[in-house]
């Protein structure tokens, strides 16, 4: 892997919409990171596949990292990071847009109160989706006119997906 | 007693039914849907029968396919678990129809503890306290709107079918009521098939008390001490212990003497639980009684020393209760997390997905209650909970260390889980002090989103020593023509669209 001894990577990693640039080194046993211009020399033994024991100076930095095709899952203390790497080509994330009505979930709709074209306050009940015999309520993020219903009672609706669609109401 | 036993469950209650099976030498049948027929509580049994269809109506809670498989297979008794059929009296009396043992109480009990209304009933005339409320028949919104008047606000509407926080709502004012009452009704009549409800009194300071009994088909009933469950969210339990923080050996033993009192008088026989809340000046009321193993119940075992499962299989095959109640003693103290998928920092809601990895927590007094490993997939069909973590040592405060030391040694990628949110609750000054009632997650808690923080640099340290060890090919030969000069070299982290 230490393909002529030295392997010199530069890799953004992206958690919650944060980008951390970090370089790393691996020469001799020894990594030489470079995050936030500061270096940090770091030793480590991979204690079974994805468990790491990382040493800097006289710390100990336990972890486990497992890997999804675009993104890797960090344990440490207790705690869960989900990170996946981009590149710097300019790309940026799509602007979420206002009002975000994409469900939280996957599930049945099992009530719709609202139809194109009626007014509806912002925090007004627009439909109703059980998942897991759990009710999730889609209110209306805004003040505004309803343009569009994506689904009807009794439709399944996946995680992500876009219930409905709303206009502003302008001030 | 039995030789086989088909267990109708899944995950980590079909497991923990089938190893008290298996050390009794009774044979064991899972029963499993196409989404599960890799599970672990198939690979654990002795025999399985395929049910198909995963949608819940056609497996798990499907009676017809579960007595045939019985039959099939030649099991004399069926364990439902907890969930699914395990508090659904047509199936207990299709078992009995059928000459099968159903573990647990009779189809009548079940019917009469299922009514919520009944049962509240039984225990007043019992002589066991119950909350004030309305219970009645008339089910229009009109009625109910008055009758909540009546009672006063905050009120909870309940169903009355209902149970685990589902058709459940707290009403701060009568502005409300309607719209509660109608999507009780509606979320009830989804989950149970049957839309009634009913108001009641809502408690200032409310802890959820519950008391364990047994009781054999010879006329002996005993308790096996209290649990406290009031750290709940959506109305669901996260997190049980033993002893309470609130009891007193004075309150215990009225509590205790309700509680008996209370199964007898519905005519109780096999496990329940007898569920009371507790107000601040610690006056006591019947809630419910829940006809089942409960999922809590493995703290009780490790204070007791009972193994309450297997008292289930002798008391269903007709043997008498040998324990008395005056023999019985609790030591030191147990608590119980309840292992999600789902994302407390947004609404608890349910996480699907591949387990990448899963680690388990070991050492002295750690018990594991799981259904799930590495490589299993949750799906949106069943209850999202992945497993339970128990511990237990002399004193309340060395559980809740013990408790944090686990589940911070406690790994599962690829979902996401509350365990760090467990973490929090239990390090929370109020926790640790036993102040808690059934609000706790919402008084102390209801903010926690906001507290998502950034990477921490020792993540980012292992990340890079992980993908320097682990590189891919095509990486080397991009990294190495990567400028080491870049100013982005020098750059900390930094906000997208900023």
């Amino acid at each position: 892997m230490a393909d002529g001894g030295v392997t010199r990577m530069f890799i953004n990693y992206e958690y919650d919409a944060h980008i951390y640039p970090v370089t790393v080194e691996y020469r001799m046993d020894r990594f030489y990171i470079s995050y936030d211009n500061n270096e940090y020399t770091v030793s480590a033994v991979e204690l079974s596949p994805g468990a790491l024991k990382l040493m800097l100076g006289d710390r100990v930095i336990k972890c486990v990292i497992s890997e999804r095709q675009d993104s890797k899952y960090v344990f440490i203390d207790g705690e869960v990071f989900q990170v996946s790497r981009i590149e710097l080509s300019g790309k940026k994330k799509a602007e979420k847009k206002e009002g975000d009505l994409n469900s939280p979930i996957s599930g049945t709709i099992v009530s719709i109160k609202v139809k194109p074209g009626d007014s509806v306050v912002k925090g007004d009940v627009l439909m109703v989706i059980e998942a897991m015999k759990m009710e999730y309520l889609i209110r209306a993020p805004m003040t505004g006119t309803v343009e569009k219903v994506h689904f009807k009672e009794k439709d399944q609706i996946e995680i992500g997906q876009l219930t409905a669609e709303l206009r502003k109401k302008e001030a | 007693m039995f030789k086989k036993v088909l267990i109708a469950n899944r995950g980590e209650i079909a497991v923990r039914v089938m190893k008290a099976c298996q050390e009794m030498g009774i044979r064991t049948v899972a029963v499993y849907s196409e989404v599960d027929k890799s599970a672990p509580h198939v690979h654990l049994a002795d025999e399985s029968v395929n049910l198909g269809d995963p949608t819940p109506s056609e497996s798990y809670l499907n009676i017809k396919k579960i007595i045939e498989a019985a039959q099939t297979v030649g099991a004399e008794a069926i364990h439902p678990g907890y969930g699914f059929l395990a508090e659904n009296p047509d199936f207990a009396q299709a078992c009995a129809d059928c000459g099968i043992t159903f573990i647990g109480p009779s189809a009548r009990v079940i019917k009469l503890m299922g009514d919520k209304i009944a049962a509240k009933t039984t225990m007043m005339k019992a002589g066991v306290p119950v909350i004030p409320g309305y219970h009645g028949e008339r089910q229009d919104v009109d009625s109910l709107v008055k009758e909540g008047k009546r009672i006063g606000f905050p009120l909870m509407v309940k169903a009355t079918a209902g149970g685990g926080g589902k058709g459940m709502r707290i009403v701060p004012n009568e502005d409300e009521l309607p719209q509660a009452i109608e999507s009780a009704k509606r979320e009830s009549k989804s989950a149970f098939g049957n839309d009634s409800v009913f108001l009641e009194q809502y408690l200032a300071k409310p802890r959820h008390i519950e008391f364990q009994i047994l009781a054999d088909e010879h006329g002996h009933t005993i308790h096996l001490f209290e649990r406290e469950c009031s750290i709940q969210r959506r109305h669901q339990k996260i997190i049980e212990e033993t002893p309470s923080p609130l009891m007193t050996p004075a309150l215990r033993q009225t509590m205790g003497k309700a509680a008996v009192a209370a199964a007898q008088a519905a005519g109780y026989t096999n496990a329940g639980t007898v569920e009371f809340m507790v107000d601040g000046d610690r006056h006591f009321y019947f809630m419910e009684m829940n006809t089942r193993l409960q999922v809590e119940h493995p703290i009780t075992e490790a204070t007791t020393g009972i193994d309450l499962v297997k008292w289930q299989l002798r008391i269903a095959s007709g043997m008498e209760l040998r324990l008395k109640q005056n023999q019985l003693s609790q030591r030191g103290h147990a608590l119980e997390c309840r292992i999600y998928a789902e994302d407390p920092a947004n609404g608890f809601l349910p996480s699907i997905g591949t387990l990448k990895k899963v680690q388990l927590p070991h050492g002295p007094n750690i018990r594991n209650d799981t259904g799930v490993e590495s490589e299993f997939t949750i799906s949106p069909y069943y209850d999202p909970m992945l497993a339970k973590l128990i511990v237990s040592s002399e004193t309340r405060e060395e559980s809740i260390e013990k408790m944090i030391w686990a589940l911070s040694h406690y790994v599962v990628l690829g979902v996401t889980t509350n365990i760090p949110f467990l973490k929090q609750v239990l390090d929370h000054e109020q926790f640790h002090r036993g102040n808690i009632t059934t609000h706790f997650i919402n008084d102390y808690f209801k903010d926690w989103l906001a507290t998502k923080r950034s990477l921490p640099l020792d993540a980012i340290l292992a990340l890079a020593v992980y993908d320097a060890l682990h590189p891919q090919r095509e990486e080397v030969v991009r990294y190495k023509e990567a400028d080491p000069h870049s100013p982005w070299r020098h750059t900390g982290r930094w906000r997208m669209g900023a």
